[in-house]
């Protein structure tokens, strides 16, 4: 059988992460391709409910990246956004979820081997974790629901 | 509580307040809340160890501030930290409250940022014996069995929003499950919209939670929803030294930061 | 229903090598919303780029992606391409798919099919863009400029010779800062004064400055382009018209022990007095809190002086209000005093001065008239010792940092001592060296070698008193610690450079940030040195670190070029990647429940409150307002908003939604 493939979605920053992986390409360097970049201004922009919405909709994890703190273009979006993160892992941890489906990082606008390594190890510690199981769990529901040609809210 | 009516027919005869948000008798043997406008509506109020449940929410509702200006309400500790904090978030200003409270037999009216204030830290968040027991119980449990517990609870929610309601801290005119461009939360009550509610609905009180315990006596199903509401405001406390409801000049502690927050998981 | 065009470039073989570019735009062709879609060898080229404009005229495109490399190199190329086709420019976005795909992955089917992904997302994007217009705000072309150094004179003059107005705010009686506290300068030796007095009088002396002294900012609100800055003038007690800086008044004080700021203590002055001889304005302040009318109610002897009637001891402080388009700030700094150094003797003993206080000494303008005398009994000390790092780089004294300019002017101390008292020894005690300015280790050496200034690297541990002599204790880190006493006649202490008071009150009002040693700080460490967060404030001089006069200069010419291109226009034209509080029918108006949250997040204090009335002037509610002037666009308001009342334009809600969600849609 093939193994299988995660599919990640990686939301970075457009001013280190982006830039990084820009510098990736430039540099020829190469990573596994399973994972997809959406692109935000800032981390601080990043909503919990993006990752949450990604992951429903069938991702197995989620790369969350942006400037090094104190780097960040706005001075500050990445502190704010560390605060969320701590807490929105926390509470994920306390509802059952396995944080370690979403891989935070900094990675800088000069660190392109850094971004690789990122996404190769991700994609090797999802592959091990295996299909985010317990969104597919919820999902059977709302699957149901859509073979009854309901809503898709 | 003879009292409580004598400070409330005072209040209302000097017209010093609009309306007293008070425990009545109800049915059963029950209490309920008491909108009292009128000196003789006054002998309604009662007030006894039975009066547990939060009033501060009406506050945030708009039938009742349509009667202006000061109001009072009768106050539990909780509801006193409701008020501190409603304060903080720019829902209420002080002077616009007369919190009646209960301090050693006597009853008080608390109306000055620094009386509020110390009543609130002199009165913690004292959690009742089955949340002490939920929580542990919780903390032992693996991930897996975790998700396996909530699941179990969550299936029993349709989505009536009785939290939201009596939640005095869900103040927002239009709450994001009612936004649809995009639609955040899922509107159906399937695993996924539920879960999609119950997260957005403790991220969005982290650190705000004032830990009145007013959402699961809400719930008609019995969810022990409150818990992930106080796990919340735990890791803020936790990590960033914030306790909500103390302080009525804190900015909220997710809206701001130290360069020196600590994480462990951010490579 | 939307109609899209999509632009699949192959970059030369760039792209083409690994994606199957012609596949993609077939494939996106079949996508709801794309009404067009075409592989092309260059997109960037001319034809290519001609290829996106005839496409918007002929096939009606209602938005465009393309495909080809990352959008921070193209995004620009591209968008203005749209624009010349009459199409909004914010209605196209590019996917990369070069960088991101077709140069990090090998040539094969799963390739293509990330690049069709990626193109995917974009165009799932672009279905939600709206069109946006560059904000424009009007532009004041006058320069607030706070602080009257040598850096904020350098910036007022600089920007005044562009032909600008400058408003120059200083806080003391005089402009000058401490250069004019000065004896002579490294690593040229030239006098401080003769070089600071002209510019001094040609700031005085310029149309189009104006200058207040002894007035301090109280407040600044506004934005880029429009601040409006409340100055309080205080009251100098004279006619300033009238008074024609003869000093009968200063002469006739019968109060004249005050001890004398300018001369760091060292000399005194009266309470109506001019700081020092050169000042500018030349003319005199009473300060109240010494002057005996004010304190007694009797006196008024300078009154009966004044040839020319100008005393006025009913003068009360002015407030106004002033109109500007950018702020210099250019405070300064000041050096550590007082009771700081307890193990150094410093408060104690007399003839331990701090190195501000020696330049005193060392001026011809000074107390001693440029004579090296001592503080205690005016002797000339024959054993000087200077002590560096007196406070820097002690982080048990709290302060870290390296004050940087301290290393220069011990050795100019030193040296400046060896040339007036040739029998005498100067010591030298010191961590490191850090002489890295052009012709500064020229200079330092210079100090050791011709002059024959002793330097002894080693902390120094004690200073203490015994038979009239100060007793400098250390240890000699060169020799192995090997421990070493001077008997010396005076001390020099290198005091840490550190922010002025009161730096954190005028950052608040100011709305600037500052670092934890409240030295304010810039936008970017490297590559915005002399920004600040707040757009259309600058920072110069010293006020941000420490620094000597070349670079307090420089750094005042680098803020006057930034608000002189700040000026070169009438309006500026921004981006339109701001944030939008929305606003609804009544009775909601706004879903905005302000909590505030969002004000709180905003690194450049761009949230402003708005209350939102009916039309009969009820207040409805207070809620939140984005300022586009001062907003930057980074959206963290936007993820805390929990009614989702805030959305970012070019980044918004929606957009965002629809990208994640078209990555998993059949
Ligand atoms: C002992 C010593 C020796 C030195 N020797 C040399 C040397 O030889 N060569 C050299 O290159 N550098 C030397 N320096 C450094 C030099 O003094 C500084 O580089 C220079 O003064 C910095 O200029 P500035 O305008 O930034 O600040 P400052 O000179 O500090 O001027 C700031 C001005 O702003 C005013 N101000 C402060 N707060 C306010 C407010 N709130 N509102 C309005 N006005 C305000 C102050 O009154 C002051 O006039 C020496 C420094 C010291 C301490
Ligand atoms: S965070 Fe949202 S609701 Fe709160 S003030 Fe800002 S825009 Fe309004
Ligand atoms: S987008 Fe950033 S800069 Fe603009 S208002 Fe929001 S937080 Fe402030
Ligand atoms: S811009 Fe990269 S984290 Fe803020």
């Amino acid at each position: 059988m093939k193994e299988f493939e995660p599919k990640i979605v990686a939301f970075v920053c457009n001013w280190c992460t982006y830039a990084g992986a820009d510098l990736t390409g430039t540099s020829r360097i190469h990573y596994a391709p399973n994972v997809r970049v959406v692109r935000f201004p800032c981390t601080g922009r990043i909503d919990y409910n993006l990752i949450i919405k990604a992951f429903e909709r069938g991702a197995d994890g989620v790369i969350v990246s942006g400037c090094h703190p104190n780097d960040c273009h706005y001075t500050s979006g990445n502190f704010h956004a560390r605060r969320r993160w701590i807490v929105f892992r926390t509470l994920l941890e306390y509802i059952g979820i396995d944080p370690r489906r979403i891989i935070f990082s900094w990675v800088s606008a000069a660190e392109g081997a850094k971004w690789a390594d990122l996404v190769n190890k991700a994609v090797r510690e999802i592959r091990e974790l295996g299909p985010a199981k317990e969104f597919i769990n919820m999902k059977q529901w709302y699957e149901f629901e859509k073979a009854l040609g309901g809503f898709r809210g | 509580m003879k009292q409580l009516h004598e400070r409330a027919h005072e209040l209302l005869e000097q017209k010093a307040v609009s309306v007293i948000i008070g425990y009545g008798e109800g049915t059963e043997g029950r209490v309920r809340p008491v909108f009292i406008r009128t000196l003789e509506a006054v002998r309604l109020l009662v007030w006894d160890d039975r009066c547990r449940v939060n009033l501060a929410v009406y506050l945030n509702k708009p039938e009742i501030r349509k009667f202006g200006f000061p109001i009072a309400v009768v106050s539990t500790p909780a509801t006193v930290r409701t008020i501190v904090q409603l304060i903080a978030e720019h829902q209420l200003s002080i002077g616009d409250v007369v919190v009646l409270v209960r301090e050693n037999d006597t009853v008080r009216a608390l109306i000055q940022k620094e009386d509020l204030e110390q009543y609130a830290r002199n009165n913690p968040v004292i959690f009742p014996p089955f949340v002490i027991e939920e929580i542990e119980l919780l903390k032992k449990m693996s991930i897996e069995e975790r998700f396996t517990y909530w699941q179990e609870e969550l299936a029993k929610c349709f989505k009536c929003y009785a939290c939201r309601a009596a939640c005095p801290l869900c103040y927002c005119e239009k709450c994001i499950t009612d936004v649809n461009q995009p639609q955040w939360v899922c509107v159906a009550p399937h695993p996924v919209g539920v879960f999609e509610w119950h997260i957005n609905r403790a991220m969005h009180l982290a650190g705000r939670c004032i830990e009145c315990g007013s959402c699961t006596i809400a719930c008609p199903v019995g969810i022990p929803i409150a818990l992930l509401t106080i796990e919340a405001t735990r890791v803020v406390k936790e990590e960033f030294a914030f306790t909500p409801g103390i302080d009525c000049n804190a900015p909220s502690a997710l809206s701001t930061f130290r360069v020196d927050d600590k994480e462990t998981f951010i490579r | 229903m939307a109609r899209i065009g999509v632009f699949v470039c192959h970059c030369g073989e760039n792209i083409a090598a690994t994606v199957d570019c012609e596949k993609v735009a077939k494939a996106c062709a079949q996508l709801p919303g794309v009404a067009y879609s075409i592989d092309y060898k260059y997109m960037c080229s001319d034809p290519g780029q001609n290829l996106i404009r005839e496409a918007i005229k002929e096939k009606n495109l209602t938005g465009v992606v393309v495909a080809a490399c990352s959008p921070r190199m193209h995004e620009p190329t591209f968008r203005r391409a749209c624009a010349e086709a009459g199409l909004n420019p914010y209605l196209c976005e590019m996917a990369n798919i070069r960088e991101h795909c077709s140069w990090v992955h090998p040539k094969s089917e799963e390739t293509t099919l990330k690049a069709i992904d990626i193109v995917k997302t974009i165009i799932a994007k672009v279905r939600k863009n709206q069109p946006l217009y560059p904000i424009k705000v009007p532009v004041t072309k006058t320069a607030l400029v706070i602080g009257g150094g040598i850096a904020g004179i350098q910036a007022a003059l600089d920007i005044a010779n562009a032909g600008h107005r400058v408003i120059l705010v200083e806080k003391e009686p005089s402009i000058g800062g401490h250069m004019a506290q000065l004896s002579e300068t490294f690593p040229t030796l030239d006098c401080s004064q003769c070089i600071l007095t002209p510019r001094m009088v040609e700031v005085a002396q310029h149309p189009s400055i104006t200058l207040y002294t002894y007035a301090e900012v109280e407040s600044l609100t506004g934005f880029i382009g429009n601040f409006v800055a409340r100055i309080r003038k205080k009251a100098k007690s004279i006619d300033e018209k009238l008074c024609t800086g003869c000093g009968e008044c200063v002469n006739a004080c019968p109060i004249k022990k005050i001890p004398s700021e300018f001369n760091m203590g060292l000399g005194t002055r009266p309470a109506i007095y001019i700081p020092f001889p050169q000042a500018v304005p030349n003319k005199p302040v009473i300060d109240r809190s010494r002057c005996t009318y004010f304190r007694t109610g009797k006196c008024r002897f300078c009154e009966s002086k004044c040839p020319t009637k100008a005393i006025r001891f009913d003068q009360n402080d002015e407030v106004i209000n002033v109109q500007v388009g950018a702020v210099v700030v250019a405070t300064g700094f000041t050096v550590l005093e007082s009771t700081f150094f307890p193990e150094y003797g410093y408060g104690q003993y007399k003839d331990v001065v701090t190195g501000l206080q020696f330049e005193r000494i060392l001026s011809a303008s000074g107390p001693t008239l440029g004579e090296v005398r001592r503080p205690s009994d005016g002797a000339i000390p024959k054993k000087v010792v200077f002590i560096t790092c007196a406070g820097s780089r002690d982080p048990a004294k709290g302060i870290e940092y390296c004050s940087k300019i301290c290393c220069m002017y011990t050795a100019k101390h030193a040296m400046l001592y060896k040339h007036k008292v040739h029998d005498g020894q100067a010591y030298v005690f010191y961590m490191d060296i850090r002489a890295t300015g052009k012709g500064y280790d020229e200079f330092v050496r210079r100090a050791i070698e011709e002059d024959h200034v002793k330097y002894i690297r080693g902390r120094v541990s004690r200073v203490y008193e015994r038979n009239g002599k100060i007793v400098v204790c250390g240890a000699d880190t060169l020799l192995g610690a090997e421990p070493v006493e001077i008997e010396a006649d005076m001390v020099v202490l290198a005091t840490a450079g550190v922010a002025n008071p009161g730096a954190e009150e005028l950052a608040q009002a100011l709305h600037i940030s500052y670092d934890r040693h409240r030295f304010f700080t810039e936008a970017h460490p490297k590559l915005r040195p002399v920004e600040t967060n707040t757009a259309g404030i600058f920072l110069a001089g010293a006020c941000q670190s420490p620094k000597d006069i070349p670079e307090s200069v420089g750094q005042a010419s680098a803020t006057a070029s930034k608000v002189v291109a700040l000026f070169s226009r009438d309006e500026l034209t921004r981006e339109p990647i701001v944030a939008v509080v929305n606003r609804c029918a009544p009775p909601l108006y706004s879903t905005c429940v302000g909590c505030f949250m969002c004000q709180t997040a905003c690194p450049y204090s761009a949230i402003e409150r708005e209350e939102l009335r009916t039309r009969d002037g009820t207040l409805v509610k207070t809620v939140a307002r984005v300022n586009p002037g001062l907003c930057q666009g980074c959206g963290t308001c936007v993820a805390f908003c929990r009614s989702k009342s805030i959305d970012l334009q070019g980044y918004s809600n929606e957009q965002m939604y629809a990208e994640v969600v078209e990555l998993f849609a059949e």
